[in-house]
């Protein structure tokens, strides 16, 4: 595939992201903010974000392993994902952190463990999303490469 | 001195396509600013600190980040300064809130900026008693930046 066709699929790609509210214009942003004097910014924030959000999804899981829920705990990694959801653009998952801070508002265990599994169905669309993002990026970025 | 957005040199250098260039300068307000401003992000979350520094240096503020109250307690009765201060509701070690306390019993003067995930009225109400001057849900907006950055420009 040639650079041109590459760079309109990556394109779409990112539309599509949007159209199906994956990602909200706090994503374009941070493409803005990507140039030359800081080429792989999107990138690395992309790799940051998933290791933040996949380190607090596995605490709030193991936090609602126990018998009693330290609810107070979970709160502040709520806050935290919901609040890095937020400034990388990730819509759903900001929405799917709505419902997991009210069932943590009312200690309603049950309630937190349905949520946490949306949070997560949410969390893996949006990863796997990203790293076809990432791909995409890295095929351009290579191609570019050889061309010059 | 007008200070532009590190545009790159041509389109051809963008990654994205031909219009981004454009785009980017659509996307992030253009302003020109004469000072060197420097600011201070407090925030547990690396991602959140790592974006909002970038925003900020994108307009040519100097800045530099933390991820505890404490580390900005510190840092600010060593004597730093900063023109302005974004800062996290919930924080490790010591929270916002109790920070920006400390930040004006030591008598610091900047521009506070509290940007959180939640914000409840109460929080709003307990930040802005203690002079913060701005408290918005993340993420960072350039609505909320950009006059700021014209005033802490024009004083």
């Amino acid at each position: 595939m040639d650079l041109a066709a590459l760079k309109t699929q990556l394109k779409n790609f990112v539309q599509s992201m949007f159209e199906e509210g994956v990602l909200d214009n706090q994503f374009s942003q941070i493409q803005a903010l990507q140039d030359s004097t800081n080429p792989n910014f999107v990138e690395e924030v992309i790799t940051l974000f998933c290791n933040d959000a996949e380190r607090i999804i596995n605490e709030i899981n193991r936090n609602l392993g126990y018998q009693n829920v330290d609810f107070s705990n979970l709160d502040s990694y709520v806050h935290q994902l919901k609040g890095s959801s937020s400034s990388i653009g990730a819509n759903r998952l900001k929405l799917a952190c709505a419902n997991l801070r009210q069932a943590s508002d009312e200690r309603n265990k049950e309630g937190c463990l349905q949520a946490v599994q949306l949070i997560t169905c949410e969390y893996c669309l949006l990863r796997r999303k990203f790293q076809a993002l990432l791909h995409l990026e890295r095929s351009i970025v290579e191609l570019e490469t050889n061309q010059k | 001195m007008a200070l532009t957005l590190p545009l790159g040199e041509a389109s051809d250098q963008d990654k994205w396509d031909n219009g981004g260039l454009e785009r980017k300068r659509q996307l992030l307000i253009e302003i020109v600013l004469r000072s060197r401003l420097t600011a201070l992000m407090v925030d547990g979350d690396t991602t959140c600190w790592v974006l909002e520094q970038e925003l900020l240096r994108s307009y040519g503020v100097q800045t530099l980040g933390v991820d505890n109250g404490r580390d900005a307690i510190d840092l600010i009765a060593s004597d730093a300064a900063f023109n302005l201060i974004i800062i996290e509701k919930i924080l490790p070690v010591l929270n916002g809130l109790e920070v920006t306390r400390q930040i004006c019993e030591i008598g610091m003067r900047c521009k506070m900026l509290a940007v959180t995930a939640y914000s409840g009225e109460s929080e709003r109400q307990a930040f802005l008693a203690t002079s913060v001057d701005v408290f918005i849900e993340k993420p960072l907006d350039l609505e909320h930046l950009v006059p700021i950055l014209r005033e802490l420009d024009r004083q």
